[in-house]
Protein backbone atom coordinates (compact mmCIF):
# COMPACT_ATOMS: atom_id res chain seq x y z
CA UNK A 1 0.00 0.00 0.00
CA UNK A 2 1.45 3.64 -0.94
CA UNK A 3 2.39 6.02 2.06
CA UNK A 4 -0.38 8.18 0.52
CA UNK A 5 -3.24 5.38 1.61
CA UNK A 6 -1.63 4.75 4.65
CA UNK A 7 -2.40 8.37 5.94
CA UNK A 8 -6.05 8.48 5.27
CA UNK A 9 -8.56 8.83 7.45
CA UNK A 10 -12.31 10.43 7.93
CA UNK A 11 -12.64 12.58 10.78
CA UNK A 12 -15.93 13.94 11.99
CA UNK A 13 -15.28 15.84 15.15
CA UNK A 14 -18.38 17.54 17.61
CA UNK A 15 -20.55 17.78 14.06
CA UNK A 16 -24.10 20.20 15.02
CA UNK A 17 -26.14 20.58 12.77
CA UNK A 18 -28.98 22.87 12.58
CA UNK A 19 -32.14 23.17 9.92
CA UNK A 20 -33.11 26.94 8.99
CA UNK A 21 -36.27 26.26 10.87
CA UNK A 22 -33.92 26.53 14.36
CA UNK A 23 -34.45 22.54 14.71
CA UNK A 24 -30.71 20.89 15.51
CA UNK A 25 -30.81 17.45 13.51
CA UNK A 26 -26.80 15.94 14.48
CA UNK A 27 -25.63 17.52 18.23
CA UNK A 28 -22.12 16.94 19.12
CA UNK A 29 -21.43 13.94 16.39
CA UNK A 30 -18.17 12.44 16.50
CA UNK A 31 -16.17 9.46 15.28
CA UNK A 32 -13.24 8.71 12.98
CA UNK A 33 -12.40 6.62 10.63
CA UNK A 34 -8.88 5.36 9.34
CA UNK A 35 -8.15 3.57 6.28
CA UNK A 36 -9.60 0.13 4.91
CA UNK A 37 -12.59 -0.07 6.49
CA UNK A 38 -16.34 -0.61 6.18
CA UNK A 39 -18.62 1.40 8.16
CA UNK A 40 -21.91 1.12 8.74
CA UNK A 41 -23.96 4.23 9.43
CA UNK A 42 -27.32 3.15 11.67
CA UNK A 43 -30.08 4.09 12.85
CA UNK A 44 -33.76 4.84 12.10
CA UNK A 45 -35.32 7.86 9.99
CA UNK A 46 -35.00 10.96 11.37
CA UNK A 47 -32.51 9.85 13.70
CA UNK A 48 -29.92 12.27 11.60
CA UNK A 49 -28.39 10.05 9.79
CA UNK A 50 -28.69 11.57 6.66
CA UNK A 51 -27.70 14.94 7.81
CA UNK A 52 -24.27 12.81 9.09
CA UNK A 53 -24.41 11.57 5.97
CA UNK A 54 -24.81 14.91 4.37
CA UNK A 55 -22.12 16.54 6.63
CA UNK A 56 -19.39 14.29 5.54
CA UNK A 57 -20.01 15.23 1.76
CA UNK A 58 -19.87 18.66 2.81
CA UNK A 59 -23.86 19.40 1.57
CA UNK A 60 -24.83 21.12 4.85
CA UNK A 61 -22.48 23.25 6.74
CA UNK A 62 -22.16 22.43 10.44
CA UNK A 63 -22.95 25.42 13.04
CA UNK A 64 -20.06 23.86 15.13
CA UNK A 65 -17.69 21.09 14.56
CA UNK A 66 -15.85 19.86 11.52
CA UNK A 67 -15.23 16.96 9.21
CA UNK A 68 -11.79 16.21 8.14
CA UNK A 69 -10.48 14.14 4.98
CA UNK A 70 -7.22 13.02 5.82
CA UNK A 71 -6.38 16.56 7.98
CA UNK A 72 -8.18 18.64 5.12
CA UNK A 73 -11.53 20.39 5.22
CA UNK A 74 -14.15 18.36 2.94
CA UNK A 75 -14.51 21.61 1.01
CA UNK A 76 -10.73 21.02 -0.37
CA UNK A 77 -11.54 17.00 0.38
CA UNK A 78 -14.23 16.94 -2.89
CA UNK A 79 -11.96 19.28 -5.19
CA UNK A 80 -9.34 16.70 -5.09
CA UNK A 81 -12.02 14.66 -6.10
CA UNK A 82 -11.22 12.25 -2.84
CA UNK A 83 -14.97 11.90 -2.49
CA UNK A 84 -17.38 9.65 -4.14
CA UNK A 85 -21.34 9.31 -3.78
CA UNK A 86 -23.45 6.60 -4.28
CA UNK A 87 -27.23 8.13 -4.02
CA UNK A 88 -30.42 6.36 -2.90
CA UNK A 89 -32.48 5.19 -5.84
CA UNK A 90 -35.02 7.77 -5.18
CA UNK A 91 -33.43 10.49 -6.31
CA UNK A 92 -32.75 10.17 -9.45
CA UNK A 93 -34.42 10.94 -11.99
CA UNK A 94 -34.72 7.41 -13.97
CA UNK A 95 -36.19 9.28 -16.98
CA UNK A 96 -33.02 11.91 -17.66
CA UNK A 97 -32.15 11.07 -21.20
CA UNK A 98 -28.37 10.12 -19.90
CA UNK A 99 -26.85 6.38 -21.21
CA UNK A 100 -25.05 4.36 -18.57
CA UNK A 101 -21.63 5.80 -20.36
CA UNK A 102 -22.66 9.21 -19.61
CA UNK A 103 -23.37 8.74 -16.18
CA UNK A 104 -20.12 6.85 -15.28
CA UNK A 105 -18.68 9.72 -17.54
CA UNK A 106 -19.98 12.03 -14.63
CA UNK A 107 -17.48 10.84 -12.72
CA UNK A 108 -14.47 11.64 -14.64
CA UNK A 109 -15.86 15.53 -14.61
CA UNK A 110 -13.31 16.14 -11.71
CA UNK A 111 -10.56 15.20 -13.70
CA UNK A 112 -11.93 16.96 -17.02
CA UNK A 113 -11.14 20.44 -18.22
CA UNK A 114 -13.42 23.61 -18.33
CA UNK A 115 -15.22 22.16 -20.96
CA UNK A 116 -15.40 18.52 -19.44
CA UNK A 117 -14.27 17.04 -22.64
CA UNK A 118 -13.46 13.02 -21.37
CA UNK A 119 -9.97 12.41 -23.11
CA UNK A 120 -8.87 8.23 -23.71
CA UNK A 121 -7.83 8.02 -20.26
CA UNK A 122 -11.08 9.36 -19.00
CA UNK A 123 -12.79 6.91 -21.07
CA UNK A 124 -10.58 3.86 -20.48
CA UNK A 125 -11.64 4.05 -16.57
CA UNK A 126 -15.12 4.70 -17.44
CA UNK A 127 -15.05 1.16 -19.58
CA UNK A 128 -12.86 -0.43 -17.12
CA UNK A 129 -15.03 0.34 -14.16
CA UNK A 130 -18.52 -0.63 -15.65
CA UNK A 131 -16.70 -3.95 -16.43
CA UNK A 132 -15.81 -4.24 -13.11
CA UNK A 133 -19.95 -4.65 -12.23
CA UNK A 134 -20.49 -6.67 -15.04
CA UNK A 135 -22.16 -3.64 -16.71
CA UNK A 136 -20.26 -3.03 -19.98
CA UNK A 137 -22.66 -4.56 -22.03
CA UNK A 138 -25.00 -2.05 -21.15
CA UNK A 139 -22.98 0.88 -21.74
CA UNK A 140 -25.70 2.35 -24.41
CA UNK A 141 -28.87 2.27 -22.68
CA UNK A 142 -30.94 4.60 -21.26
CA UNK A 143 -30.56 4.40 -17.25
CA UNK A 144 -34.32 4.04 -17.16
CA UNK A 145 -34.31 0.60 -18.71
CA UNK A 146 -31.96 -0.82 -16.54
CA UNK A 147 -33.44 -3.14 -13.39
CA UNK A 148 -32.65 -1.83 -9.64
CA UNK A 149 -29.91 -4.01 -9.46
CA UNK A 150 -28.23 -2.94 -12.58
CA UNK A 151 -28.95 0.98 -12.08
CA UNK A 152 -27.22 0.42 -8.47
CA UNK A 153 -24.16 -1.11 -10.23
CA UNK A 154 -23.86 1.92 -12.64
CA UNK A 155 -23.51 4.10 -9.97
CA UNK A 156 -21.05 2.14 -7.99
CA UNK A 157 -19.43 2.50 -11.72
CA UNK A 158 -19.34 5.66 -11.94
CA UNK A 159 -18.30 6.05 -7.87
CA UNK A 160 -14.86 3.74 -9.19
CA UNK A 161 -14.88 5.84 -12.25
CA UNK A 162 -14.45 8.87 -10.06
CA UNK A 163 -10.98 6.80 -7.86
CA UNK A 164 -11.81 8.60 -4.54
CA UNK A 165 -10.57 7.01 -1.32
CA UNK A 166 -13.41 8.00 0.75
CA UNK A 167 -16.52 6.43 -1.10
CA UNK A 168 -20.86 6.87 0.27
CA UNK A 169 -23.16 4.74 0.07
CA UNK A 170 -26.77 5.33 0.98
CA UNK A 171 -28.87 2.79 1.06
CA UNK A 172 -27.31 0.58 -1.19
CA UNK A 173 -29.82 -2.39 -0.82
CA UNK A 174 -32.72 -1.19 -1.26
CA UNK A 175 -34.78 -2.29 -4.17
CA UNK A 176 -31.84 -4.41 -5.13
CA UNK A 177 -31.77 -7.62 -6.03
CA UNK A 178 -29.89 -10.62 -4.23
CA UNK A 179 -26.83 -10.97 -6.91
CA UNK A 180 -26.36 -7.55 -7.50
CA UNK A 181 -26.12 -7.39 -3.12
CA UNK A 182 -23.60 -10.24 -3.79
CA UNK A 183 -21.48 -8.43 -6.66
CA UNK A 184 -21.51 -4.53 -4.21
CA UNK A 185 -20.56 -6.10 -1.26
CA UNK A 186 -17.99 -8.17 -3.01
CA UNK A 187 -16.62 -5.00 -4.53
CA UNK A 188 -16.79 -3.48 -1.55
CA UNK A 189 -14.58 -5.84 0.07
CA UNK A 190 -12.03 -5.64 -2.38
CA UNK A 191 -12.03 -1.65 -1.93
CA UNK A 192 -11.35 -2.09 1.45
CA UNK A 193 -8.15 -4.49 0.87
CA UNK A 194 -7.25 -1.27 -1.59
CA UNK A 195 -7.17 1.13 1.93
CA UNK A 196 -10.16 2.81 1.05
CA UNK A 197 -12.98 4.07 3.62
CA UNK A 198 -16.69 3.05 2.94
CA UNK A 199 -19.10 4.65 4.31
CA UNK A 200 -22.69 2.88 4.06
CA UNK A 201 -25.95 4.42 5.24
CA UNK A 202 -28.08 1.79 5.97
CA UNK A 203 -31.49 0.58 7.83
CA UNK A 204 -30.71 -3.09 6.78
CA UNK A 205 -29.40 -4.05 10.52
CA UNK A 206 -28.94 -8.14 9.06
CA UNK A 207 -26.68 -6.98 6.30
CA UNK A 208 -24.56 -5.04 8.73
CA UNK A 209 -22.61 -7.58 10.49
CA UNK A 210 -22.16 -9.74 7.32
CA UNK A 211 -20.10 -7.24 5.85
CA UNK A 212 -19.08 -4.06 7.82
CA UNK A 213 -16.53 -4.16 10.34
CA UNK A 214 -17.01 -0.94 11.95
CA UNK A 215 -20.61 0.61 13.42
CA UNK A 216 -21.54 3.98 13.85
CA UNK A 217 -24.85 4.04 15.60
CA UNK A 218 -26.45 7.93 15.94
CA UNK A 219 -29.79 9.02 16.95
CA UNK A 220 -29.58 12.67 17.32
CA UNK A 221 -25.97 12.46 17.73
CA UNK A 222 -23.49 9.38 17.63
CA UNK A 223 -24.52 6.72 20.38
CA UNK A 224 -21.80 4.60 20.08
CA UNK A 225 -18.52 3.68 17.22
CA UNK A 226 -16.16 1.22 16.94
CA UNK A 227 -15.91 -2.30 15.39
CA UNK A 228 -19.02 -3.77 14.63
CA UNK A 229 -18.44 -6.90 17.26
CA UNK A 230 -18.04 -4.54 19.90
CA UNK A 231 -20.81 -1.69 19.03
CA UNK A 232 -23.67 -4.04 17.59
CA UNK A 233 -25.30 -5.22 21.10
CA UNK A 234 -28.69 -5.50 21.66
CA UNK A 235 -28.38 -2.74 24.59
CA UNK A 236 -27.10 -0.60 22.10
CA UNK A 237 -29.50 -0.87 19.72
CA UNK A 238 -32.26 -0.51 21.80
CA UNK A 239 -30.98 2.64 22.95
CA UNK A 240 -30.47 3.65 19.21
CA UNK A 241 -33.95 2.24 17.62
CA UNK A 242 -36.03 2.48 21.04
CA UNK A 243 -38.93 0.62 20.89
CA UNK A 244 -39.55 0.59 17.14
CA UNK A 245 -37.57 -2.76 15.75
CA UNK A 246 -39.80 -5.74 16.32
CA UNK A 247 -38.89 -8.62 18.41
CA UNK A 248 -38.88 -12.09 18.02
CA UNK A 249 -37.58 -13.92 21.09
CA UNK A 250 -37.53 -17.82 20.94
CA UNK A 251 -37.41 -18.56 24.31
CA UNK A 252 -41.02 -16.63 24.66
CA UNK A 253 -42.23 -18.43 21.34
CA UNK A 254 -43.69 -21.08 20.33
CA UNK A 255 -40.21 -22.32 19.55
CA UNK A 256 -39.02 -25.67 21.14
CA UNK A 257 -36.16 -26.69 23.35
CA UNK A 258 -34.94 -23.38 24.87
CA UNK A 259 -33.18 -23.87 28.00
CA UNK A 260 -33.28 -20.27 29.87
CA UNK A 261 -30.87 -18.66 27.27
CA UNK A 262 -32.12 -17.18 24.02
CA UNK A 263 -31.67 -16.61 20.44
CA UNK A 264 -32.97 -13.51 19.70
CA UNK A 265 -33.94 -12.62 15.80
CA UNK A 266 -34.24 -8.74 15.21
CA UNK A 267 -35.49 -7.48 11.83
CA UNK A 268 -37.11 -4.31 10.76
CA UNK A 269 -38.09 -5.48 7.27
CA UNK A 270 -35.35 -7.38 5.56
CA UNK A 271 -32.38 -9.57 6.44
CA UNK A 272 -32.58 -10.28 10.24
CA UNK A 273 -30.23 -9.26 12.83
CA UNK A 274 -29.62 -12.49 15.22
CA UNK A 275 -27.65 -12.77 18.38
CA UNK A 276 -27.22 -15.89 19.82
CA UNK A 277 -27.65 -17.92 23.32
CA UNK A 278 -24.45 -15.63 24.36
CA UNK A 279 -25.83 -12.18 23.48
CA UNK A 280 -23.38 -12.54 20.98
CA UNK A 281 -23.88 -11.70 16.98
CA UNK A 282 -24.60 -14.37 14.72
CA UNK A 283 -23.61 -14.35 11.10
CA UNK A 284 -25.64 -16.07 8.31
CA UNK A 285 -22.94 -18.21 6.50
CA UNK A 286 -21.02 -20.51 8.85
CA UNK A 287 -18.10 -20.20 5.37
CA UNK A 288 -15.11 -18.04 6.60
CA UNK A 289 -16.73 -17.92 9.77
CA UNK A 290 -15.43 -21.40 11.46
CA UNK A 291 -13.18 -19.97 14.08
CA UNK A 292 -15.99 -18.28 15.38
CA UNK A 293 -18.09 -21.19 15.33
CA UNK A 294 -15.46 -23.48 16.94
CA UNK A 295 -14.85 -20.31 19.80
CA UNK A 296 -18.23 -20.67 20.67
CA UNK A 297 -18.43 -24.16 20.20
CA UNK A 298 -17.49 -24.64 24.30
CA UNK A 299 -19.74 -22.78 26.03
CA UNK A 300 -22.38 -23.39 24.48
CA UNK A 301 -22.53 -26.75 24.49
CA UNK A 302 -21.25 -26.90 28.36
CA UNK A 303 -23.56 -28.06 31.06
CA UNK B 1 -46.69 32.36 -57.27
CA UNK B 2 -43.25 32.50 -56.81
CA UNK B 3 -43.05 36.41 -56.26
CA UNK B 4 -45.86 35.82 -53.30
CA UNK B 5 -43.77 34.24 -51.33
CA UNK B 6 -40.97 36.00 -52.00
CA UNK B 7 -43.01 39.06 -50.93
CA UNK B 8 -42.16 39.13 -47.23
CA UNK B 9 -38.33 39.21 -47.76
CA UNK B 10 -38.84 42.56 -49.58
CA UNK B 11 -39.39 44.61 -46.56
CA UNK B 12 -36.48 45.49 -44.57
CA UNK B 13 -38.90 45.02 -41.42
CA UNK B 14 -40.33 41.42 -42.02
CA UNK B 15 -36.53 39.91 -42.84
CA UNK B 16 -35.30 41.49 -39.60
CA UNK B 17 -38.65 40.32 -37.57
CA UNK B 18 -37.92 36.58 -39.49
CA UNK B 19 -34.21 36.99 -38.48
CA UNK B 20 -34.66 38.12 -35.10
CA UNK B 21 -37.41 35.39 -34.57
CA UNK B 22 -34.98 32.50 -35.46
CA UNK B 23 -32.28 33.91 -33.21
CA UNK B 24 -34.41 34.08 -29.94
CA UNK B 25 -36.54 30.83 -31.03
CA UNK B 26 -33.15 28.76 -30.75
CA UNK B 27 -31.78 30.38 -27.64
CA UNK B 28 -34.86 29.92 -25.82
CA UNK B 29 -35.07 26.52 -27.31
CA UNK B 30 -31.64 25.62 -26.06
CA UNK B 31 -32.19 26.74 -23.05
CA UNK B 32 -36.00 25.16 -22.87
CA UNK B 33 -33.70 21.38 -22.43
CA UNK B 34 -32.66 22.53 -19.34
CA UNK B 35 -35.56 23.96 -18.33
CA UNK B 36 -37.97 20.73 -19.29
CA UNK B 37 -35.50 18.66 -17.28
CA UNK B 38 -35.09 21.17 -14.38
CA UNK B 39 -37.95 20.82 -13.49
CA UNK B 40 -38.21 24.66 -13.72
CA UNK B 41 -41.12 25.45 -16.74
CA UNK B 42 -43.66 26.96 -14.09
CA UNK B 43 -40.05 28.74 -13.15
CA UNK B 44 -40.08 30.28 -17.02
CA UNK B 45 -43.99 31.29 -16.51
CA UNK B 46 -43.34 33.21 -13.94
CA UNK B 47 -39.84 34.97 -14.55
CA UNK B 48 -41.28 35.98 -18.01
CA UNK B 49 -44.26 37.75 -16.37
CA UNK B 50 -42.00 39.51 -13.72
CA UNK B 51 -39.96 41.25 -16.06
CA UNK B 52 -42.94 43.26 -17.42
CA UNK B 53 -42.77 46.33 -14.22
CA UNK B 54 -38.96 46.06 -15.41
CA UNK B 55 -39.85 46.82 -18.76
CA UNK B 56 -42.14 49.51 -18.21
CA UNK B 57 -40.36 51.36 -16.20
CA UNK B 58 -37.05 50.92 -18.82
CA UNK B 59 -39.42 52.65 -21.41
CA UNK B 60 -40.56 55.57 -19.09
CA UNK B 61 -36.81 56.29 -18.12
CA UNK B 62 -35.35 55.58 -21.82
CA UNK B 63 -33.02 53.08 -20.04
CA UNK B 64 -32.73 49.69 -22.45
CA UNK B 65 -35.27 48.06 -21.64
CA UNK B 66 -33.32 44.91 -20.94
CA UNK B 67 -31.95 46.21 -17.81
CA UNK B 68 -34.90 46.98 -16.15
CA UNK B 69 -36.86 43.97 -17.30
CA UNK B 70 -33.40 41.91 -15.86
CA UNK B 71 -33.82 43.71 -12.25
CA UNK B 72 -37.26 42.81 -11.71
CA UNK B 73 -37.02 39.33 -13.09
CA UNK B 74 -34.22 38.41 -10.80
CA UNK B 75 -35.61 40.46 -8.16
CA UNK B 76 -38.90 38.41 -8.40
CA UNK B 77 -36.76 35.16 -8.54
CA UNK B 78 -35.20 36.06 -5.41
CA UNK B 79 -38.34 36.90 -3.56
CA UNK B 80 -39.68 33.76 -4.39
CA UNK B 81 -36.88 32.13 -2.73
CA UNK B 82 -37.08 34.10 0.25
CA UNK B 83 -40.94 33.12 0.30
CA UNK B 84 -40.47 30.24 0.02
CA UNK B 85 -37.14 29.51 2.85
CA UNK B 86 -39.29 31.23 5.03
CA UNK B 87 -42.98 30.52 5.09
CA UNK B 88 -44.68 26.74 4.62
CA UNK B 89 -46.08 27.43 1.64
CA UNK B 90 -45.31 25.14 -1.45
CA UNK B 91 -43.56 26.36 -4.03
CA UNK B 92 -46.39 26.61 -6.60
CA UNK B 93 -48.37 28.93 -4.38
CA UNK B 94 -45.14 30.80 -3.86
CA UNK B 95 -44.31 31.06 -7.70
CA UNK B 96 -48.27 31.73 -8.18
CA UNK B 97 -48.15 34.86 -5.93
CA UNK B 98 -45.04 36.28 -6.75
CA UNK B 99 -45.31 36.63 -10.46
CA UNK B 100 -48.88 37.76 -10.43
CA UNK B 101 -47.91 40.01 -8.44
CA UNK B 102 -44.97 41.73 -10.25
CA UNK B 103 -47.15 41.61 -13.52
CA UNK B 104 -50.09 43.11 -11.96
CA UNK B 105 -47.48 45.84 -10.86
CA UNK B 106 -46.55 45.99 -14.55
CA UNK B 107 -49.86 46.12 -15.98
CA UNK B 108 -50.54 49.13 -13.47
CA UNK B 109 -47.78 51.32 -14.49
CA UNK B 110 -48.06 50.77 -18.11
CA UNK B 111 -51.81 51.98 -17.68
CA UNK B 112 -50.73 54.88 -15.71
CA UNK B 113 -48.17 55.95 -18.24
CA UNK B 114 -49.41 55.12 -21.82
CA UNK B 115 -47.93 57.22 -23.74
CA UNK B 116 -44.54 55.42 -23.50
CA UNK B 117 -44.54 51.75 -23.90
CA UNK B 118 -48.30 50.08 -25.47
CA UNK B 119 -49.31 47.09 -23.73
CA UNK B 120 -49.88 45.36 -26.60
CA UNK B 121 -46.51 44.88 -27.84
CA UNK B 122 -45.74 43.96 -24.23
CA UNK B 123 -48.13 41.39 -23.80
CA UNK B 124 -48.76 40.17 -27.24
CA UNK B 125 -45.25 41.07 -28.63
CA UNK B 126 -44.48 43.29 -31.09
CA UNK B 127 -41.48 41.72 -33.75
CA UNK B 128 -42.76 43.76 -36.81
CA UNK B 129 -41.83 47.08 -34.95
CA UNK B 130 -38.83 46.22 -33.45
CA UNK B 131 -36.03 48.62 -33.19
CA UNK B 132 -32.69 48.85 -33.77
CA UNK B 133 -31.52 49.61 -30.11
CA UNK B 134 -34.23 46.89 -29.10
CA UNK B 135 -32.24 44.52 -31.83
CA UNK B 136 -29.18 45.22 -30.59
CA UNK B 137 -30.13 44.24 -26.97
CA UNK B 138 -31.53 40.89 -27.98
CA UNK B 139 -28.15 40.30 -29.86
CA UNK B 140 -26.10 40.77 -26.92
CA UNK B 141 -28.53 38.86 -24.46
CA UNK B 142 -28.56 35.74 -27.32
CA UNK B 143 -24.97 35.99 -28.01
CA UNK B 144 -23.78 35.48 -24.25
CA UNK B 145 -26.55 32.67 -23.52
CA UNK B 146 -25.09 30.82 -26.20
CA UNK B 147 -21.63 31.54 -25.35
CA UNK B 148 -22.42 30.64 -21.66
CA UNK B 149 -24.48 27.30 -22.88
CA UNK B 150 -21.91 26.23 -25.41
CA UNK B 151 -18.57 25.64 -22.76
CA UNK B 152 -20.89 24.70 -19.80
CA UNK B 153 -23.59 22.31 -20.97
CA UNK B 154 -22.12 19.60 -19.41
CA UNK B 155 -21.81 20.89 -15.91
CA UNK B 156 -25.25 22.49 -16.34
CA UNK B 157 -26.70 18.84 -17.75
CA UNK B 158 -24.69 17.48 -14.80
CA UNK B 159 -26.95 20.13 -12.17
CA UNK B 160 -30.24 19.11 -13.78
CA UNK B 161 -29.65 15.26 -13.00
CA UNK B 162 -27.65 14.89 -9.96
CA UNK B 163 -26.88 18.28 -8.42
CA UNK B 164 -25.44 16.43 -5.54
CA UNK B 165 -23.03 14.56 -7.66
CA UNK B 166 -21.60 17.86 -9.39
CA UNK B 167 -21.45 19.16 -5.18
CA UNK B 168 -19.05 16.04 -4.51
CA UNK B 169 -16.99 16.50 -7.71
CA UNK B 170 -16.46 20.27 -5.68
CA UNK B 171 -18.22 21.80 -8.31
CA UNK B 172 -19.67 25.27 -6.82
CA UNK B 173 -23.83 24.26 -7.61
CA UNK B 174 -24.74 27.69 -6.18
CA UNK B 175 -23.51 29.74 -9.05
CA UNK B 176 -25.00 26.94 -11.47
CA UNK B 177 -28.51 27.67 -10.04
CA UNK B 178 -28.07 31.11 -10.36
CA UNK B 179 -26.23 31.14 -13.89
CA UNK B 180 -29.44 29.17 -15.14
CA UNK B 181 -31.90 31.75 -13.06
CA UNK B 182 -29.84 34.70 -14.90
CA UNK B 183 -29.56 33.33 -18.32
CA UNK B 184 -33.67 32.16 -17.82
CA UNK B 185 -34.47 35.95 -17.45
CA UNK B 186 -32.37 36.96 -20.33
CA UNK B 187 -33.67 34.87 -22.19
CA UNK B 188 -37.41 35.71 -21.45
CA UNK B 189 -36.75 38.92 -22.03
CA UNK B 190 -35.26 38.96 -25.30
CA UNK B 191 -38.06 36.60 -26.05
CA UNK B 192 -40.74 39.05 -24.63
CA UNK B 193 -39.99 41.24 -28.33
CA UNK B 194 -41.16 37.91 -30.38
CA UNK B 195 -44.38 36.68 -28.85
CA UNK B 196 -45.04 38.79 -25.68
CA UNK B 197 -44.86 37.99 -22.08
CA UNK B 198 -48.09 35.88 -22.28
CA UNK B 199 -46.55 33.15 -24.57
CA UNK B 200 -42.80 33.15 -23.49
CA UNK B 201 -42.96 30.14 -21.45
CA UNK B 202 -44.06 28.45 -24.64
CA UNK B 203 -40.54 28.77 -26.44
CA UNK B 204 -38.93 28.32 -23.30
CA UNK B 205 -40.49 24.82 -22.75
CA UNK B 206 -42.33 23.63 -25.70
CA UNK B 207 -39.15 22.74 -27.85
CA UNK B 208 -37.37 20.48 -25.24
CA UNK B 209 -40.58 18.98 -23.90
CA UNK B 210 -40.58 18.25 -27.58
CA UNK B 211 -37.28 16.88 -28.17
CA UNK B 212 -37.90 15.07 -24.81
CA UNK B 213 -40.28 12.56 -26.21
CA UNK B 214 -38.57 11.83 -29.19
CA UNK B 215 -34.68 11.08 -27.70
CA UNK B 216 -33.28 9.40 -25.15
CA UNK B 217 -29.90 11.22 -26.23
CA UNK B 218 -29.24 14.88 -24.12
CA UNK B 219 -27.14 15.77 -26.83
CA UNK B 220 -29.60 14.90 -29.42
CA UNK B 221 -32.38 16.39 -27.61
CA UNK B 222 -30.57 19.63 -27.59
CA UNK B 223 -30.31 19.29 -31.53
CA UNK B 224 -33.72 18.47 -32.08
CA UNK B 225 -34.99 21.60 -29.87
CA UNK B 226 -32.73 23.81 -31.50
CA UNK B 227 -33.42 22.81 -34.64
CA UNK B 228 -37.63 22.82 -33.96
CA UNK B 229 -37.02 26.29 -31.91
CA UNK B 230 -35.10 28.01 -35.06
CA UNK B 231 -37.38 26.40 -37.89
CA UNK B 232 -40.54 27.30 -36.04
CA UNK B 233 -39.94 30.98 -35.42
CA UNK B 234 -38.44 31.52 -39.10
CA UNK B 235 -41.68 29.89 -40.21
CA UNK B 236 -43.76 31.01 -37.96
CA UNK B 237 -42.76 35.17 -38.35
CA UNK B 238 -42.71 34.47 -42.12
CA UNK B 239 -45.96 32.78 -42.52
CA UNK B 240 -47.60 35.82 -39.89
CA UNK B 241 -47.04 37.47 -42.86
CA UNK B 242 -49.71 36.19 -45.14
CA UNK B 243 -52.13 35.79 -42.24
CA UNK B 244 -51.60 39.19 -41.08
CA UNK B 245 -51.80 37.43 -37.76
CA UNK B 246 -49.76 37.83 -34.34
CA UNK B 247 -46.45 36.93 -35.06
CA UNK B 248 -46.73 35.04 -31.63
CA UNK B 249 -49.36 33.36 -32.10
CA UNK B 250 -47.94 31.94 -35.32
CA UNK B 251 -45.07 30.41 -33.91
CA UNK B 252 -46.21 28.88 -30.47
CA UNK B 253 -48.95 27.63 -33.10
CA UNK B 254 -46.54 25.89 -35.12
CA UNK B 255 -44.60 24.50 -31.76
CA UNK B 256 -47.79 23.26 -30.15
CA UNK B 257 -48.38 21.33 -33.32
CA UNK B 258 -44.83 19.80 -33.65
CA UNK B 259 -45.40 18.78 -29.76
CA UNK B 260 -48.77 17.20 -30.76
CA UNK B 261 -47.10 14.94 -33.67
CA UNK B 262 -44.12 14.40 -31.23
CA UNK B 263 -46.50 13.40 -28.45
CA UNK B 264 -48.59 10.82 -30.94
CA UNK B 265 -45.76 9.59 -33.52
CA UNK B 266 -43.00 9.59 -31.09
CA UNK B 267 -41.02 6.38 -31.98
CA UNK B 268 -40.09 5.22 -28.64
CA UNK B 269 -42.35 7.77 -26.13
CA UNK B 270 -45.16 9.11 -28.23
CA UNK B 271 -48.90 7.15 -27.80
CA UNK B 272 -49.07 5.02 -30.79
CA UNK B 273 -45.31 3.63 -30.18
CA UNK B 274 -46.81 2.39 -26.33
CA UNK B 275 -49.83 1.46 -27.59
CA UNK B 276 -48.09 -1.21 -29.66
CA UNK B 277 -45.68 -1.75 -27.00
CA UNK B 278 -48.74 -2.39 -24.87
CA UNK B 279 -50.73 -4.80 -27.30
CA UNK B 280 -46.83 -6.64 -27.85
CA UNK B 281 -46.69 -7.70 -24.35
CA UNK B 282 -50.11 -8.54 -24.27
CA UNK B 283 -49.67 -11.07 -27.10
CA UNK B 284 -46.20 -12.25 -25.68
Amino acid sequence: MSKESAELELQVRNVTVGYPNGNIALRDATFHLSAGCICALVGINGSGKSTLFKAVMGFVRPIRGEVLISGQPVKTALKRNQVAYVPQSEEVDWSFPVSVWDVVLMGRYGYMNFLRISRAEDRRIAAESLSRVGMLEFRERQIGELSGGQRKRVFLARALAQRSRVILLDEPFTGVDVKTEGTIIELLRELRAAGHIILVSTHNLGSVPEFCDQVVLVNRTVLAFGPTVEIFTEANLARAFGGTLRHFRFDESTVQKHDGRSVTVLTDEERPLVFGKGGHLEYGQRAGRESVVEQRAEPEDGP
Amino acid sequence: MIDTLLLPFQYEYMLKAICVSGLIGGVCAFLSCFVTLKGWSLMGDALSHSVVPGVAVAYQLDWPFAAGAFVTGLLAALGMGFVKTKTRLREDAVIGVVFTSFFALGLLLISLFPARVDLRSIVFGNILGISDPDILQVLIISGVTLVVLGLKWNDLKLFCFDPNQARALGINTTVLHFTLLTLLSATAVAALQTVGACLVVAMLVTPGATAYLLTDRFGIMIGIAVSMGIGSSLAGAYVSYFFDGSTGGCIVTLQSALFVLALVFGPKHGLLAARAKRRAAFLA
